[in-house]
């Protein structure tokens, strides 16, 4: 059994929240699995998952505290074998112009420029959630010998399809923004578009891999 | 058409937002009130989420092609027709060519502009007209209207004037307690709502800040979690920040109160220098002053319609 609290945030949102750091691979994808019932009831207008919450908007404010028992109970039922995620493959060209900050992570972390790109995508991340920008991915977990703190001054313009480090993160920048993450690759894979009735490639919950672009490896 | 003569500080197209996209990080953006969107579209017999034009400060011209019945709620922003004076929350007749201007006001801040049967060849994107200024769609090319920008409307016969007074705006918030208010000292809990709270000129959309003499610094961190409008949530420098409808989706600083959602229209009206306080309520406070709302617009639409029946 897992410590966790659910609670009603203003008059309609309804709060899951799992006190841990960084949740299991188990608890992820129950989370997930929840995200998907959710869904089914019909009651929710919105439900955004985050690091270790996720969060249920209703569509009218009558009644909070009934589905926040349904909620409660659901979590405690719910098989995370119910979460089936989507794979993506990014193509990625990896340093120079494409990853100004490759060189920078490199040192830092004192490995050399292509053992970061060799950790980076070796591994496949899964999508914890999405926030900050319409389509930006919070992709976990970075390998921790890649852990490093945000940069101290941030760019006022990171390009869009920047592949960017940051803690025990990575993403892609969707669309051009300001932005603290170390930039070590690029992407030409459009991860947003907001005239497409699915407008974002990545759902929470879906796997990432990041195939390193054969022109662009250091 | 109706062309944007001048456009002022921000004035952009705004339904009742976005909803169903916020999982992939998609602001709600949308009328900071929707009391007074909704009436400017019940006034005109047009259905309430039909698109309305938002206007911050004032400022701003408008010129009319075709006759067609309008109407404006919010703040009283000294709106002038052909330069004479038009009142807020009232419905009334335009020819082609006249012009409608706002002034500014220090008492308000923002005013609804509607048309009968709203705007057309304008383009929903996920659902919403709404202009989300911040990831650039939504409204007219997805920024706030421009000097010559033009927006194409029906022309209508005129329905004779109509209107009602919306209930005041106040500067007393009604928040309900949030999550992480019980990790502050007690004496700052308390700080909320005894303080005069005054709005920072940073202020936008996106969310009112505001500061006091008190100090709430503090170096709680929380796991980011899901946001939306009416969230208040307390940066480690101590000055609240009251998510507005342009905030993004999910945020990392403590929630220590929620604004109940019948008092958001008052945040809209808050201008920078303006002062507010918090007051604490319950759920079922907030569930009547939102039933009081529906009742006002029901009455309102009553209204309309008994009026438009009797003109026929």
């Amino acid at each position: 059994m897992t410590n966790n609290k659910t609670y009603i945030l203003g008059e309609r949102a309804l709060v899951l929240e799992i006190f841990q750091t960084n949740l299991s691979q188990h608890q992820q994808n129950k989370l997930f699995a929840l995200h998907a019932w959710m869904r089914e009831q019909k009651v929710f207008i919105d439900i955004v998952p985050a690091k270790t919450t996720i969060t249920g908007y209703l569509m009218h404010s009558q009644d909070p505290e009934y589905w926040l028992d349904r909620l409660r109970e659901a979590w405690e039922d719910i098989e995370p074998e119910a979460f089936q995620p989507t794979v993506h493959q990014i193509i990625t060209r990896y340093g120079k112009s494409d990853g100004p900050d490759l060189d920078s992570v490199a040192s830092l972390t004192g490995l050399n420029p292509s053992q970061v790109v060799e950790l980076h995508s070796e591994q496949s991340y899964q999508v914890k959630f999405l926030g900050f920008l319409p389509g930006f991915a919070y992709l976990g977990d970075l390998n921790p010998k890649l852990h490093l703190p945000r940069l101290d001054t941030p760019r006022t313009h990171v390009p869009p399809g920047s592949v960017a480090i940051a803690q025990d993160l990575t993403a892609v920048y969707p669309s051009e923004s300001p932005g603290g993450w170390r930039l070590i690759g690029h992407t030409d894979t459009v991860l947003f578009n907001h005239q497409l009735e699915s407008p974002s490639i990545l759902q929470p919950g879906d796997v990432v891999k990041f195939i390193p672009s054969t022109e662009g490896i250091c | 058409m109706l062309t944007i003569l001048k456009s002022g500080i921000q004035t952009c197209i705004q339904d009742l937002g976005r909803s169903g996209f916020r999982h992939l990080g998609v602001s709600q953006a949308g009328v900071i009130d929707t009391l007074a969107a909704k009436s400017a579209n019940i006034l005109l017999n047009n259905s309430p989420d039909t698109a309305v034009i938002e206007i911050t400060v004032g400022l701003c011209k408008f010129k009319f092609d075709r006759p067609t019945n309008f109407s404006i709620t919010g703040a009283e922003l000294g709106a002038k027709l052909n330069g004479k004076s038009v009142a807020t929350g009232w419905r009334y007749y335009a020819e082609a060519n006249d012009t409608l201007t706002f002034a500014s006001s220090k008492n308000g801040l923002r005013a609804y502009f509607a048309v009968q049967g709203g705007f057309n060849e304008v383009t929903p994107v996920m659902n919403s007209l709404a202009t989300d200024v911040q990831a650039g769609f939504g409204g007219l090319s997805g920024r706030a209207l421009q000097d010559g920008d033009v927006l194409p409307y029906t022309q209508f016969d005129p329905l004779g004037s109509i209107g009602a007074a919306l209930p005041d705006y106040v500067n007393t918030i009604r928040v309900i307690p949030g999550p992480h208010i019980d990790l502050l000292p007690k004496d700052n809990q308390q700080h909320l709502y005894d303080q005069q709270w005054q709005v920072q000129p940073n202020s936008n959309r996106m969310g009112l800040r505001v500061a006091s003499d008190i100090d709430m610094s503090h170096n709680l961190s929380i796991t980011s979690q899901a946001v939306s409008p009416g969230v208040i949530q307390l940066p480690p420098n101590g000055q609240p920040i009251v998510l507005l409808n342009d905030c993004q989706t999910t945020g990392g600083y403590p929630i220590i109160a929620h604004v109940i959602e019948a008092d958001l229209r008052h945040l809209g009206q808050l201008h920078a220098g303006a002062r507010c306080q918090f007051q604490i309520a319950n759920r079922p406070q907030a569930q009547q002053a939102l039933d009081q709302q529906q009742q006002h617009l029901a009455q309102l639409k009553i209204a309309v319609l008994h009026h438009d029946k009797k003109n026929i």
